[in-house]
Parts: C-alpha cells; sequence; structure tokens
C-alpha cells in the first residue's frame, strides 16, 4: 500500500501518524477524515490555558495540494467560532508569514499548529484586523492568492 | 589591459543550458529532479517554479525568471553530493520525513544540512534556501569559497 503513494502521499501519512500518536498540548486532529482524505484534514485546537482565548475552541482546516510540502498547506479556521485576533479575518484566513512567504519544506502540520496556538497565546486584546470588513469583502477564497503584507511580529 | 571581458563565457552558457553542459558531465548525473520531469516529457514544455507556490511552464517564464531558474540550476550542480553510508549522526530527510537508507544519494548544502538529492532539489528550485536553517544557499556558497 505505502509503495504506491506519491511522496506527499507518504509524508502526509508519516505525519498524521505522528499527530494522532503524539499530538501537541490543545491540538488534535480528526483522524478518521484526514484517513479518507489525506489532502484535507480538521484540526481542533483549544485555546491555551492563561490566555484570552482560554476555554474557546477553534477548528481549522488544512487543505494540501500534491506538491505538499514543497508547496504550503493552505490552513484556514472554519466552524462558528472564528478567534477574534488581529491577525484572523472573520471569514477564517490567517495572516502567518510561514503559510506563505517564509514556509519551508521542514516545517510540518505539527510545527503550523504550534505556530497559531502561539500567535493566539500572546494576544493582548481581542481585536479584528483593522482592515478585516474591506478584506473580508475583497478577498480570494484562497487565502494563499493573498498577497499579505506582513508588518507586526508582536502578537 | 582592459581586456578581460573578451574571456570566453563558456561558463554562462553551460548555466543556461541546465543539466546538458559540456563542462561536467559526470559531476551530477542525476540533476534537479524538476529539470529531468521537464526531459522526459519531451511534447510540452518544462515545467518550472520560480517562487514555491507558483507553477509554470518555461514558456511563461519571464526573461527574469529565465534567469533566475537558469543560474538556480548551475547553482545546485555545484553542490556536492555523495550516497549515505549509514552514519548516525545524520538519519532522517526531514523534506520527506523518510530515515535515509545505506546507499541513498544526498546532497550536501553549504550549512552542512543534508537531504535526499531528490527531494532537496526539488525544493532548490523554487527556492535557494536551506529548509532546516533558511540560510541562503548561494550566499553561503559564496563564504565558503572565500574561507577555502
Amino acid at each position: 500500500m505505502t509503495s504506491a503513494m506519491s511522496p506527499s502521499e507518504r509524508r502526509l501519512q508519516k505525519e498524521l501518524m505522528s499527530l494522532i500518536k503524539d499530538p501537541p498540548p490543545g491540538v488534535s486532529v480528526d483522524a478518521e477524515q484526514a484517513e479518507q482524505n489525506l489532502l484535507q484534514w480538521t484540526i481542533h485546537m483549544e485555546g491555551a490555558t492563561g490566555t484570552l482565548y482560554e476555554g474557546e475552541s477553534f477548528q481549522l482546516q488544512f487543505k494540501f495540494s500534491n506538491k505538499y510540502p514543497f508547496d504550503s498547506p493552505e490552513v484556514t479556521f472554519v466552524g462558528s467560532n472564528i478567534p477574534v485576533h488581529p491577525h484572523v479575518y472573520s471569514n477564517g484566513h490567517i495572516c502567518l508569514s510561514i503559510l506563505t512567504d517564509d514556509w519551508s519544506p521542514a516545517l510540518s502540520v505539527q510545527a503550523v499548529c504550534l505556530s497559531i496556538v502561539s500567535m493566539l497565546s500572546s494576544c493582548r486584546e481581542k481585536q479584528q484586523p483593522p482592515d478585516n470588513a474591506f478584506y473580508v469583502k475583497t478577498c480570494n477564497k484562497n487565502p494563499k492568492k493573498t498577497k499579505w503584507w506582513y508588518h507586526d511580529d508582536s502578537v | 589591459m582592459g581586456n578581460c571581458f573578451k574571456r570566453s563565457t563558456t561558463d554562462d552558457i553551460s548555466l543556461l543550458r541546465g543539466s546538458d553542459s559540456v563542462r561536467e558531465p559526470s559531476s551530477d548525473p542525476v540533476g534537479p529532479p524538476s529539470y529531468q520531469e521537464a526531459l522526459s516529457v519531451q511534447s510540452s514544455p518544462p515545467i518550472y517554479h520560480p517562487s514555491p507556490s507558483l507553477t509554470q511552464s518555461a514558456t511563461q517564464l519571464s526573461e527574469e525568471e529565465q534567469i533566475r531558474i537558469a543560474k538556480r540550476i548551475g547553482l545546485i550542480q555545484h553542490l556536492p553530493t555523495g550516497k549515505y553510508d549509514g552514519s548516525k549522526k545524520i538519519r532522517e530527510c526531514v523534506i520527506c520525513m523518510g530515515d535515509f537508507m545505506v546507499g541513498d544519494a544526498l546532497r550536501y548544502l553549504p550549512c552542512m544540512h543534508t537531504y535526499h538529492m531528490t527531494c532537496i532539489d526539488g525544493w532548490l528550485m523554487r527556492r535557494l534556501t536551506c529548509p532546516s536553517c533558511i540560510e541562503p544557499v548561494d550566499a553561503a556558497l559564496l563564504t565558503s569559497y572565500e574561507t577555502n
């Protein structure tokens, strides 16, 4: 079975196994769904204790192309609770440089999850991005098509 | 004497031709995979990736992108390669997340990070940075030439 897989499927299968076996705190993957379609995963994420998002839970959707890990995954918040955060638009798009310009094939789903947990945890005030209304009205459905202007590393 | 520009320009030509370069046919028989991919599909133009998420056929590339890709091919071919000998110091290729097996073809970057040759070449054809330390490979290569 493994031999018939493409390199990207093989790597995704390995990542999925390690995420199921040894997930970072507050992160879990919908294993059944990911096993059915390796190219689209749903990940549950708990707001870390002691942060503004404590007690909240979120869902992230990861979409992979057959060029993964050369091509970064498309990652958005989905579901009924989108975190209110200066880098998260109300349509679920996330402004995070490792998801586009700073992506590296040495990163992984786990690394992206940790980075998003840390982005949420360092937030001091729950606020939508200043251009939220305009962005949500005009953006492409795929956040990777957005020319993000990364300007603030502090949150 | 002022005529240094009249020297032969074979080096430039070899960069532009990529792996069919006549200067060092034995140094890198496999070459970057996307270039190989391109060679095997004779009927359609080769596919390149000016940046990681951009896929374009050779005919769609701007002149600037063509030059950038030609430089990349030339530079990748100058990076040392080898075969995995079972060394305990390196065990896994972080790109495919697979363990190195004795005899696997490896490529060594100037920052000393090591990957499967096919894995790293696929990335370097998109971006000339080390996936692990984000060190620009071309700058590091120049530094290593200067210090040697």
